[in-house]
C-alpha cells in the first residue's frame, strides 16, 4: 500500500480508468475498481479526513470533519458503455464479480448462533452482532473473505422509517402471533445490512412448444341426474419464439440466502422485497458501509448460471402468454429452449433493514424476519404464529358454519 | 370463500334431489380455509419477487405457428390436460 498523495484528487467520475481488458481465459472483464481509493484508505477529498459515512437523507457520503458531501459515480455507464443490450454477446464480468479469492480487506466472521457469515468493517465496533440472529460475533471465527463488490446502492430509507414500517407490519399481525414474539417485539433492534447480489443483463432467445385447445362447442348430455356439460375443441400444436433483453435481473449471491424453501427457512421474505432501483448503484466505496453490516458473496458466476437460466425461461413463458390468448382451454407447454447470446455480471451490495426474531417451537428452530427494502421501503416478513390461537379461530369458524348447515338440513 | 362456494354448489346440485348431505363438509372446509388464510397472512410462505413483471424486459414481437392437429368431441374436461399456460416457473422438458 502506498500513501495517498497530499492533495487528493476530487472524487468525480473518472471513466477513463474503466478500461476493458481481456482476461487470459477470454472472458472480458470490466474493471470497476475505484481508482482514487487504490491506497485502501477512504479519505475526504477536501480535508483528507477518514471520518466518512453515508448521509441517508441525501444518499451522499459526508465528511464528518468538514461536512464536505459527494457521491461516487454511477456504476451502470462504467460497465455498460455505449452499446445496446441487443448487441451483448459472450460473458462479460465486472471486476468485482470475478471468481472469489481470499482477501483480507475486511473481516468475515462466522456466527455461532445461526452459522451465517457476516462481513464486518474492522474499524466499526458497532457491527459485531450477527444481523440475522443478533448473536455476538467473536474474532476467532474468521473465515476467508469474499471479493469487494463492483457497486453499492446506498440506503435511502432511514432507520426511523424502517422501524415504522416494521411496527406497522407487526401490528397488523398481532392477534394470532406467538405470544412470546408479541412480548419480545423490539423494532428498535432493526439492523441495516448490505446483502450481496449479482445484477445480470442478458441477451437471449427462447422457444417453447406445446399443445393448445380452442373450445368450439359446449352442450349438455344425458337427462335428469345424469345431465352433464361436455365440450368440443380444436387441438393445435403451438410453437413460439421470442428474442429479448433483460436488464438488471437481480440474483442472491449468498448461497445460504438463495436457498428458498418457505417451510424450513424464511429466505423467501428477503427475496420478496426485490426489486431495487439498481440503476442508481454507485461505484464501490467502503465508507457507504460505515454503521451497517454486510454479508459476503460466496457464489461465483458459474454457480449462478442455472438460476439465471431458470429465471430467463420463466420470463420467456411469461412473454409468450399474451400470444396464446386464443386458446381459451389453455396451453400445455411441453418443451422449452433457451439460447443465451450474452450476459453481463455486476456484483452489488443492496441495502436491507432487517428485524430478526429467533423462534424455537417444539425443537424446530427458525429465524423469522421482517425486512424493509432500504430504497423503496417495501416491507415483507414472517411472524411466528400461535398455533393454539390459529386452530381455535379455525375451529370456531368451522363450528359456526356447521351449525348453520345442520339447522338448514333440519328444516329440509 | 371456499365454504360459501361449496354450499352454493351443493344447493344448486341437490335442489331437486333429496337431502344435500354434502353441505356437512362446509364446517371442515371453512375451518381449513380460515387456518390457511391466516397462516399465509402471518408467515407469507407463498410470496416471492415477481421478476417476470418487475424487471426491465425488452422483447421483440413473438413469432410462431399454430397448426391444427386434432379435434376432441364431447369431453368433460374444462381445459386442456396439464394446462400450464400461467405456470411460468414450472419447468418443462429442456430442449437442446
Ligand atoms: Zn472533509
Ligand atoms: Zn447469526
Amino acid at each position: 500500500m502506498t500513501a495517498h498523495g497530499s492533495a487528493p484528487e476530487p472524487p468525480i467520475a473518472d471513466t477513463s480508468t474503466a478500461q476493458q481488458r481481456e482476461a487470459d481465459a477470454g472472458t472480458p472483464v470490466v474493471d470497476t475498481a475505484n481508482a482514487w481509493l487504490d491506497d485502501g484508505v477512504n479519505r475526504c477529498a477536501r480535508c483528507g479526513s477518514t471520518e466518512i459515512q453515508l448521509r441517508v437523507s441525501t444518499g451522499h457520503l459526508v465528511c464528518l470533519f468538514c461536512r464536505h458531501e459527494w457521491t461516487e459515480a454511477h456504476i451502470e455507464p462504467l460497465v455498460a458503455g455505449e452499446g445496446s443490450l441487443r448487441d451483448l454477446t459472450g460473458t462479460v464480468i465486472a471486476s468485482g464479480a470475478t471468481d472469489l479469492v481470499a482477501d483480507d480487506g475486511m473481516l468475515t466472521m462466522k456466527c455461532s448462533g445461526c452459522g451465517a457469515e457476516v462481513v464486518v468493517n474492522t474499524a466499526e465496533a458497532t457491527s459485531s452482532r450477527c444481523h440475522w440472529c443478533r448473536h455476538l460475533l467473536t474474532v476467532n471465527e474468521q473465515v476467508p473473505n469474499g471479493a469487494v463488490p463492483d457497486a453499492v446502492l446506498p440506503f435511502s430509507v432511514t432507520r426511523d422509517q424502517a422501524v415504522e414500517h416494521i411496527k406497522l407490519f407487526a401490528q397488523k399481525r398481532r392477534t394470532f402471533a406467538h405470544r412470546r414474539f408479541v412480548k419480545e417485539f423490539t423494532p428498535g433492534n432493526v439492523v441495516g445490512v448490505y446483502l450481496p447480489y449479482m445484477v445480470v443483463d442478458s441477451n437471449a432467445s427462447g422457444d417453447v412448444h406445446g399443445v393448445g385447445e380452442v373450445e368450439t362447442r359446449q352442450y349438455t348430455r344425458g337427462t335428469g341426474d345424469n345431465k352433464r356439460t361436455v365440450y368440443d375443441a380444436d387441438v393445435h400444436r403451438v410453437e413460439r419464439h421470442v428474442d429479448l433483453t433483460v436488464d438488471d435481473l437481480t440474483l442472491e449471491s449468498s448461497t445460504e440466502r438463495a436457498h428458498m424453501n418457505a417451510f424450513v427457512n424464511t429466505n423467501n421474505v428477503i427475496n420478496t422485497i426485490l426489486p431495487f432501483d439498481t440503476k442508481n448503484a454507485v461505484q464501490w466505496n467502503a465508507s457507504y458501509l460505515v454503521g451497517y453490516t454486510s454479508e459476503r458473496r460466496d457464489a461465483d458466476v458459474a454457480a449462478l448460471v442455472p438460476e439465471l437460466e431458470d429465471q430467463l425461461l420463466s420470463i420467456v413463458r411469461s412473454q409468450v402468454q399474451s400470444s396464446v390468448k386464443t386458446y381459451d382451454r389453455g396451453v400445455r407447454w411441453e418443451g422449452e429452449r433457451l439460447e443465451v447470446h450474452g450476459t453481463r455480471w455486476v456484483s452489488m451490495y443492496l441495502p436491507v433493514w432487517l428485524y430478526s426474531y429467533y423462534h424455537d417451537e417444539g425443537g424446530t428452530p427458525m429465524v423469522h424476519y421482517i425486512a424493509v427494502n432500504g430504497r423503496t421501503g417495501e416491507t415483507m416478513g414472517s411472524v411466528p404464529v400461535s398455533q393454539w390461537r390459529l386452530v381455535t379461530a379455525a375451529l370456531v369458524t368451522g363450528t359456526v358454519l356447521e351449525s348453520i348447515v345442520i339447522a338448514m338440513l333440519g328444516l329440509w | 370463500m371456499n365454504a360459501a362456494l361449496l354450499a352454493a354448489y351443493a344447493v344448486e346440485v341437490h335442489a331437486e334431489s333429496g337431502t344435500p348431505w354434502v353441505l356437512l363438509l362446509a364446517g371442515p372446509a371453512g375451518a381449513v380455509a380460515v387456518y390457511w388464510t391466516l397462516f399465509r397472512y402471518y408467515r407469507n410462505t407463498d410470496k416471492s419477487h415477481s421478476f417476470e413483471r418487475e424487471t426491465l424486459i425488452e422483447a421483440m414481437p413473438v413469432t410462431g405457428q399454430d397448426p391444427k392437429i386434432d379435434t376432441v368431441r364431447g369431453t368433460e374436461r374444462r381445459e386442456v390436460r396439464g394446462n400450464n399456460v400461467s405456470e411460468h416457473r414450472q419447468r418443462v422438458q429442456r430442449l437442446p
